[in-house]
């Protein structure tokens, strides 16, 4: 079990396990099924751990393929980074499935429920030991699907809506995905990870840096769309809301990593050193933590007000990846491509902006990575504890909510943990990773700034996308975001904890309710509190040598492992910058909330309500994505294809009414003859236009066709009567006697 | 000399004809029928296998037909592809047809063009030249034709009408194709191992790689005029692989067929048409005459037209088999689309996708057959909340509904992998990665018509007003053949070293 190739494949088998017992046992098989779930998550942790441990002991990590599967063979492989995230994902998965353990146990499908979380599982690790792009993709596309049943679980209308979304979404970007991988494998002839970067780096003839944006551009849509970043994220706040709590736990704290671990080795290995590529994340980042942001805090929703600072989370960590592609495009402009990879050597560190830009960089690369760390733990906390809350109250309106937390020390303890730390208050993990991320960001823009000033800029200097402007920018966003962080983290708290139910007698319930999660729940959370605080506390303890291991094979070991110093977490500068956020998040709050989202409701107690004030026509699912993709383009489509569909067939109609015309069928008129027909349709016709045209009332028609068939009888019947009459018969001899008296007038 | 060839031509065409000649008294009890069927089934296929398998020689030279033109049989590695999914489907949509069929009335006339139509289709993919495969191309669309008619109705009566009109339009293309090419046919230069055969094959037999003198055509001065008649080959024999823009003849005529039988059109009797272009490009005129020219270009947009075409109206379409009929369209295009690209990958994933579409399609005919016959009813939202009363069926669609989109770990994906990096390697300017696109575009699409039917049969509730409580999974004559099909779909996917394997070394490795 050297590699993450068992890992991958025990939970599938598992599966298989559950499927047998759930047909085999008549009694008792729900809950045997959670203990396979969940003995199938212990396993999982004990084994991901020990690979770690077998790595930190120095035994050496061997790549494993399974040939021929999908045409191209699965590939694994072992690094620290994928090491730390799989153990990460086998500890979310033990605590979920502890707490699914009780949280579960009234719902009728949940032995479903239970085989397509073992699948995930699988899938997930599938993911994160991959060592090619095709195994990602592989594994990817599998994830999608059986987490999708995740989302549709509780099979209401809105459920249904959410996993619609969540499924397009997610096999469009499935197939983006593939787009990329067509170029990729097209460019480079290679998927698999250490090649890549190696042909791309080697500058390989014939590769097109273009097609190789292309292939990003695509692989972005992709794993963005699962991480949930800017303009994919339409499928995240619903499906997050709707999925049971501790799947959207998963969703949220492993399944959301799985997107940006995508796009992260898209940017350390299909487009390493480009800034371009760095200002476009950088910017979809800033994009998504601002607008994560704002729709937390203008949410009335518990769930989705967390669903909403996932995305915003996502957004630093975003951030986070486009400065180290920022960071990185100086460096290897500086010492060039292959110092990076290097150990430190003497060469190349003269320099000072090098020295400078490489610690920078060291802080991009750990605050991103233990920004990552530290979401999946406080997502894991706040996500269980709305579970808890949705058991007791039925919903997760914050109207509803109000009140819950009150006497509850337990729930007080774990949720403040949680709020505060991914408010990035100092002393909680959150602060440090914040912290991290910006002052790369702070100490980039000043270092620009100062650059720009003395404007040493020579010709060796390298080409730098970013300015100093736009740093400054994204320094500032990415304060206030923290600072919205905080201020909708305060708004859950305070409907949590310090207000009271509108409803007397809800609250009295909601005060005597002691029994509101069993020990195993309160394990469960309290298990993924408990780092929360450490992380924060002891930063270089803990948080440095779990950045440095998870770096390891990650391309930039060298460089780094020389130049890492502890960072002075709570020096002043440092908490300045937590402070700022702080302050903002407190002015939001306190104008935003108190003042614009809170109203008096309906009559009912003169007491104030939330509400959701984002205006919903912006709702970009529906007035975007599902308009444009779901109807408008089949819709263009459809014609042109009806008429591409249709051109042979026309033609052969029209042949076939002109040149090829099949005699007509002769048919008998019910009245009258062919001309009166004719006529009164005509005639009707004329009538018809007439009062189209002219009169604009009500048309009442006449009935041509039937009166003159009638007149055309009347003067048959009249005609017949005649041509039988004596009189007519004289009449004709008369006639015949003229016609021969005028032929002899000519004739003679 | 192999008679077993022959053997395997002949008997079930013969056992067809023993059929409809029959007196009526013979079958008058349908078990009876249904043994003898049965059995008549097996030992065909059982022939058909020892051919492919290779019992005895590889050719027979049967007569003259006129000097110099032999109808030849050989069978090489493509026969034998084609051959096996013939035999696969043509089993497992069999068996099918013994419960659907009961609902049915003229049985017997069924069964007896079902395996006169086995034995044609065994005639086209072991044909050696040209003109016998023609011959065989001819008798396939007469052949299927009483299945297309079979239910009588006048919608059936007049799909019928429609198909014979848009296949004999389509021929009489290909016609023009191979009297124009007969002249510049050579005799000669071809060496081991295809030598001994190779001249009792006739002017016109198949050789890997090109059979024709082509540098006779360009001294000759008429290589505008020859790339009109190969275009017109390829769009004539097109049209039986639905090809826009002589395609709509396929959206009429699959779906009033029975179900199994549509299946057995849908899966198998298009691929007769592809099988045609391979043997008329890659084997006669050559894949070097057309690289680069406007026919390779105008193949490729006309492909790619006719899947996204068809993914589409498969989207807008209501009525199940309709639906999977549009598939069809749609997914022979991304077959056609491989083969004009020209190059070793493209054709690998043609040659896939080939057998894997015949996997899937058979299984969602079949699927919408025992829906139909279950229920009685034909539109796709008819289906709410079945998905529990009859989950191995509806498993089985979901799994190769995903094989049909591409969603590994089925078989879906592969052929879809080696499409669009053909299609990118081929290096046509625009086309090389518009198709990628497009396959990936009509991939979506495919999500999008046939996901709905499981997800509502899943998880929505069912609408008790149509839905009776006693509807059941199908028995397991019907149920079998679907689930069969979805594990192959699956274990293609997984497994697909050996026939990726077959395909690149036996036959395109022979060709580029």
């Amino acid at each position: 079990m050297r590699d993450g190739f068992w890992t991958v494949i025990f939970p599938f088998v598992m599966c298989f396990w559950v499927w047998f017992v759930s047909r085999v046992k008549k009694k008792d098989k729900k809950k045997l099924c959670a203990w396979i779930l969940l003995l199938a998550s212990a396993v999982e942790f004990v084994v991901a751990l020990g690979m770690v441990l077998c790595d930190l002991r120095g035994f050496a990590m061997e790549a494993t393929e399974v040939p021929g599967v999908g045409g191209l063979g699965l590939h694994f492989m072992y690094s620290g980074f994928r090491g730390i995230l799989g153990v990460l994902t086998a500890f979310a998965w033990l605590v979920t499935s502890l707490f699914s353990f009780d949280y579960m146990k009234s719902d009728t499908n949940v032995i479903k429920y239970d085989v397509f979380n073992l699948l995930t599982l699988g899938a997930t690790m599938g993911i994160f030991y991959a060592a090619d792009l095709f195994t990602l993709f592989f594994f990817f596309e599998i994830m999608s699907f059986t987490s999708f049943v995740w989302v549709a679980h509780r099979r209401t209308r809105e459920a249904l809506y959410a996993s619609g979304t969540y499924l397009g979404v997610a096999i469009a970007g499935g197939m983006a995905i593939l787009m990329g991988l067509f170029i990729v494998y097209h460019q480079l002839g290679t998927l698999s990870f250490d090649r890549i970067s190696d042909c791309v780096m080697a500058g390989m003839d014939g590769v097109s840096l273009t097609w190789l944006f292309a292939a990003a551009g695509c692989m972005f849509v992709g794993f963005g769309a699962k991480a949930g970043a800017f303009p994919v994220h339409v499928w995240l706040p619903q499906s997050y809301t709707e999925a049971p709590a501790p799947a959207t736990a998963l969703l949220s704290a492993i399944l959301s990593k799985t997107g940006i671990f995508g796009i992260m080795l898209v940017t350390l290995d299909v487009l390493p050193m480009q800034g371009r590529w760095g200002v476009f994340l950088l910017l979809v980042g800033v994009v998504t933590m601002v607008l994560g942001g704002i729709r937390g805090v203008t949410s009335s929703n518990f769930k989705t007000t967390l669903a909403y600072s996932s995305m915003s989370q996502i957004g630093f960590i975003l951030t986070g990846v486009g400065m180290q592609s920022l960071l990185a495009e100086y460096l290897a402009g500086t010492i060039g491509t292959a110092g990076l990879t290097l150990t430190a050597g003497a060469g190349y560190m003269d320099s000072e902006a090098v020295t400078e830009i490489t610690k920078v960089f060291g802080m991009a690369v750990n605050g991103t990575y233990l920004h990552m760390l530290n979401h999946s733990l406080v997502k894991l906390v706040l996500f269980m504890v709305a579970g808890v809350i949705f058991v007791q109250v039925g919903s997760y309106e914050l109207n509803q909510v109000r009140g819950f937390g009150r006497r509850k020390p337990f729930l007080l303890v774990v949720f403040v943990l949680a709020a505060a730390g991914v408010g990035g208050i100092p002393f909680l993990n959150g602060y440090v990773s914040k912290t991290l991320l910006h002052e790369s960001i702070a100490e980039y823009a000043r270092w620009l700034e100062l650059r720009e000033y003395v404007s040493v800029v020579s010709s060796i200097e390298p080409v730098i996308s970013a300015s100093a402007k736009m740093m400054q920018l994204v320094e500032a966003l990415f304060l206030f975001s923290g600072g919205l962080t905080v201020a909708y983290m305060t708004k859950l708290f305070v409907v949590l904890f310090v207000e009271k139910n509108s409803d007397k007698k809800v609250q009295e319930t909601y005060d005597a309710k002691k029994d509101y999660a069993s020990m195993v729940e309160k394990f469960a959370i309290g298990v993924c509190a408990l780092p929360i605080p450490f992380i924060g506390m002891l930063p270089n303890l803990v948080a440095k040598p779990l950045a440095e291991y998870g770096l390891v094979r990650f391309g930039l070991s060298g460089l780094l492992a020389h130049h890492q110093e502890n960072v002075h977490y709570y020096s002043l500068k440092n908490l300045s910058g937590a402070l700022i956020s702080i302050v903002t998040g407190v002015l939001v709050y306190l104008i935003v909330v108190r003042i614009m989202i809170l109203r008096r409701v309906l009559a009912q107690n003169k007491e104030k309500g939330y509400r959701d004030i984002f205006p919903s026509w912006l709702n970009m699912e529906k007035y975007v994505y599902r308009a444009v993709f779901y109807t408008a383009i089949p819709f263009i489509l459809g014609i042109f294809s009806r008429i591409l569909d249709s051109i042979v067939d026309t033609v052969v109609v029209i042949l076939r009414k002109t040149v090829y015309s099949d005699r007509a069928l002769p048919y008998e008129l019910p009245e009258g003859n062919r001309v009166t027909h004719r006529i009164g349709c005509t005639m009707e016709r004329v009538r018809l236009l007439y009062y189209a045209m002219m009169r604009k009332e009500g048309y009442v028609p006449k009935n041509y066709t039937h009166k003159l068939a009638m007149k055309k009888t009347d003067l048959f019947e009249n005609l017949r009567i005649i041509e039988n009459s004596l009189s007519f018969g004289l009449f004709m001899f008369c006639v015949g006697l003229g016609l021969t008296m005028i032929y002899l007038l000519v004739v003679n | 000399m192999n008679y077993m060839i022959l053997a395997a031509i002949i008997l079930p065409i013969l056992a067809g004809g023993g059929l409809l000649l029959a007196p009526e008294r013979v079958f008058a009890d349908r078990p009876g029928l249904l043994k003898v069927t049965g059995v008549s089934f097996v030992v065909s296929a059982l022939l058909a296998v020892g051919v492919i398998a290779g019992v005895g020689g590889s050719s027979l030279m049967l007569f003259q037909l006129v000097d110099g033109i032999p109808v030849y049989f050989a069978v090489d590695s493509l026969g034998r592809a084609f051959a096996g999914i013939v035999v696969l489907v043509f089993l497992v949509a069999g068996f099918f047809s013994f419960v659907y069929m009961s609902h049915e009335k003229n049985e017997r006339r069924y069964y007896a063009f079902y395996q006169i139509t086995f034995g044609v289709l065994m005639g086209l993919c072991f044909s050696g030249n040209l003109v016998t495969m023609y011959l065989f191309y001819e008798l396939m669309t007469l052949a299927s034709v009483p299945l297309v008619i079979h239910q009588g109705s006048r919608e059936a009566v007049m799909a019928g009408l429609k198909y014979l009109f848009y296949s004999f339009c389509g021929a009489y293309m290909a016609l023009f194709g191979i009297y124009f090419l007969y002249q510049y046919a050579i005799c000669a230069g071809v060496r081991e191992p295809w030598h001994d055969f190779y001249i009792s094959a006739g002017v016109v037999g198949f050789v890997p790689g090109g059979a024709f003198n082509m540098d006779a055509v360009v001294q000759s001065g008429n290589t505008g005029l020859c790339l009109v008649a190969v275009f017109l080959m390829i769009a004539g024999f097109g049209v039986k692989a639905g090809c826009f823009p002589l395609h709509a003849w396929l959206p009429a005529a699959h779906p009033v067929a029975p179900a199994p039988a549509s299946a057995f059109l849908s899966g198998i009797i298009v691929k007769g048409g592809v099988l045609a272009i391979i043997r008329t490009v890659y084997y006669c005129v050559g894949p070097d005459f057309l690289r680069g020219t406007w026919v390779q270009t105008a193949w490729a947009v006309l492909a790619i037209v006719t899947l996204l075409m068809g993914s589409t109206l498969a989207f807008k379409e209501k009525v199940l088999k309709k639906r999977f009929a549009y598939s069809t369209v749609s997914n022979l295009s991304y077959i056609l689309l491989g083969l004009s690209m020209m190059n070793a990958s493209a054709f690998t994933g043609s040659i896939l996708h080939v057998i894997f579409h015949a996997v899937i399609k058979s299984g969602l005919f079949l699927t919408a057959g025992a829906l139909i016959f279950l229920t009685g009813r034909t539109k796709v939202n008819d289906f709410m909340g079945l998905g529990k009363r009859m989950p191995i069926l509806f498993w089985s669609y979901t799994i190769v509904s995903l094989g049909l989109i591409g969603i590994p770990p089925t078989s879906g994906v592969i052929s879809k992998w080696y499409l669009a990096v053909g299609c990118l390697e081929s290096g046509l300017a625009g086309l090389s990665w518009i198709g990628p696109v497009a396959l990936l575009v009509s991939a979506l699409l495919t999500a999008g018509y046939l996901l709905p039917l499981s997800i509502r049969g899943f998880l929505m509730e069912p609408d008790y007003n149509a839905v009776r409580s006693d509807y059941r999974e199908p028995k397991p004559l019907m149920l079998v053949p679907v689930a069969v099909l979805a594990v192959l779909t699956l274990a293609l996917g997984i497994i697909p070293a050996p026939l990726i394997g077959f395909v690149q070394n036996s036959i395109a490795a022979a060709l580029f």
